[in-house]
């Protein structure tokens, strides 16, 4: 007896997310900072913004907090962010 | 019976046991085994909820995944169920993918959560559904089934992966299936999908991001209010040891109280109103369970009530006949996550 069974998830279907493709440099770029609004994210982004402007020359910081932790972030903030070249989010929990 | 084609991968294995070992060598079960969803099985499955296999059951509105009723099936097969079950899972699918029920955040969330699934109408009868002796736990096909199928669901298709988008500190049992069906034929109360709006012909699921259930005794009054009392201390332990922010409380309350408080008069909306007032702490109490800290933030004296209103509190009529015992299932993390009714 043999069997054919199914997969059961949608990754298999080409519908999963995707890493976005890395910046080439860091040097002269801006970069979103996306806060989940946790208690411990804002010192991590101090500390991730000092390293990434000091150490890899990146110019220009977008740094927004999101309202809930546990919801997506509003489309207006989304749009500012968007003027980012990239965008860090992190979970300070 | 439908031509569509089914659109998802296929695996040959040798055998049942060489499927269930894909399975699980690949993280697509829960860790116990599962039935192997084979072509047959899904259609039969798929046929049984009268939709396409392609037809949207829901969308998970944050990461905007589309759950077809092709892979409920393949859930639904997965966790051992029936087809029959199948109306009865895709409402649950469809409940949980409202907004407010907020499945992506009681998902990732380190609070760890378990959807606690109800349901009403007379399809608990047609399943063979349990809601008496041993209600929240194991026993019955249907019951264990049903709950197992959307948590394979949520593995699968969402990502619910443990340590992946599941980032629970700990979680709780609930997480493998946590779903009862309301003893409503010996309650003389309305049910709860029926104080929810709907028709009490109509079947129907609630379900409520939930933590672990916490069980009450007292089998030593006739007072309705004493025994209410109890299920609200153990309402403000939650607020204190746990979280504070008022929710959805859900009260299963079994045969023995439930007799009482029905010889007292009492409604579940005289429940809902009792506890709306007594399940309140002060901020202040918070120094007692060691959260000094952050105990003195805000004014000490002010007071937290556990519901939003008395229609925050979901009552259930279940469990086995004999026991002065019910539970308090709390919810996830306050209002951020809302109980959802859905007509099957």
């Amino acid at each position: 007896m043999s069997l054919k069974v199914l997969d059961p998830r949608l990754d298999a279907e080409g519908e999963a997310m995707t890493l976005a493709m890395p910046l080439e440099r860091l040097e002269g770029v801006t970069i979103g900072l996306l806060d989940n609004a946790k208690i411990g994210t804002a010192v991590l982004f101090d500390h991730v913004q000092q390293i990434l402007a000091s150490r890899f020359g990146v110019r220009e910081f977008i740094r927004r907090r999101k309202p809930d932790s546990s919801r997506p972030a509003p489309p207006e903030m989304l749009g500012e962010l968007s003027a980012a070249d990239a965008v860090i989010s992190a979970i300070g929990d | 019976m439908t031509e569509q084609p089914l659109r998802s991968a296929t695996y040959d294995v040798a055998d049942l046991h060489e499927a269930n070992e894909l399975f699980q060598r690949n993280g697509w079960t829960d860790g116990l085994p599962i039935v192997p969803p084979t072509e047959d099985l899904v259609r039969r499955f798929v046929e049984a909820s009268r939709l396409g296999p392609a037809d949207v059951v829901g969308i998970e509105p944050v990461r905007r995944r589309r759950i077809t009723a092709e892979k409920v099936a393949i859930a639904a097969v997965m966790a051992g169920g029936l087809p029959e079950y199948m109306p009865v899972v895709t409402a649950l699918v469809r409940a949980v993918c409202e907004p407010v029920y907020g499945l992506h955040g009681c998902t990732a969330s380190t609070g760890g959560s378990a959807p606690f699934v109800v349901v009403n109408g007379p399809i608990r009868r047609a399943l063979d559904m349990n809601a008496t002796h041993n209600a929240l736990a194991n026993g019955r096909r249907a019951n264990a089934t049903i709950g197992r199928a959307l948590r394979l669901l949520i593995i699968n298709v969402l990502g619910g992966v443990p340590g992946r988008l599941d980032r629970s500190t700990l979680g709780h049992p609930g997480k493998f299936t946590f779903c009862v069906a309301e003893d409503e034929e010996d309650s003389p109360w309305p049910s709860l999908a029926a104080e929810r709006g709907v028709p009490a012909s109509v079947s129907a699921v609630t379900v409520l991001a939930a933590e672990s259930p916490h069980q009450i005794m007292n089998e030593w009054t006739a007072d309705p209010r004493e025994i209410l009392d109890t299920y609200a201390a153990a309402i403000r332990a939650n607020m204190l040891t746990y979280s504070i922010w008022a929710g959805n409380y859900a009260l299963v309350i079994a045969k023995q109280q439930r007799d009482i408080i029905v010889a007292a008069g009492w409604s579940k909306a005289d429940i809902r109103r009792y506890v709306f007032e007594a399940a309140r702490v002060r901020r202040g109490d918070w120094r007692a369970v060691g959260k000094s800290a952050v105990a003195g933030r805000k004014d000490e004296a002010q007071v937290y009530a556990a519901l939003r209103s008395p229609d925050d509190l979901l009552v259930v009529a279940a469990g086995g006949p004999a026991g002065g015992f019910g539970v308090v299932v709390p919810p996830w993390y306050g209002a951020k996550s809302l109980a959802v009714t859905k007509t099957i």
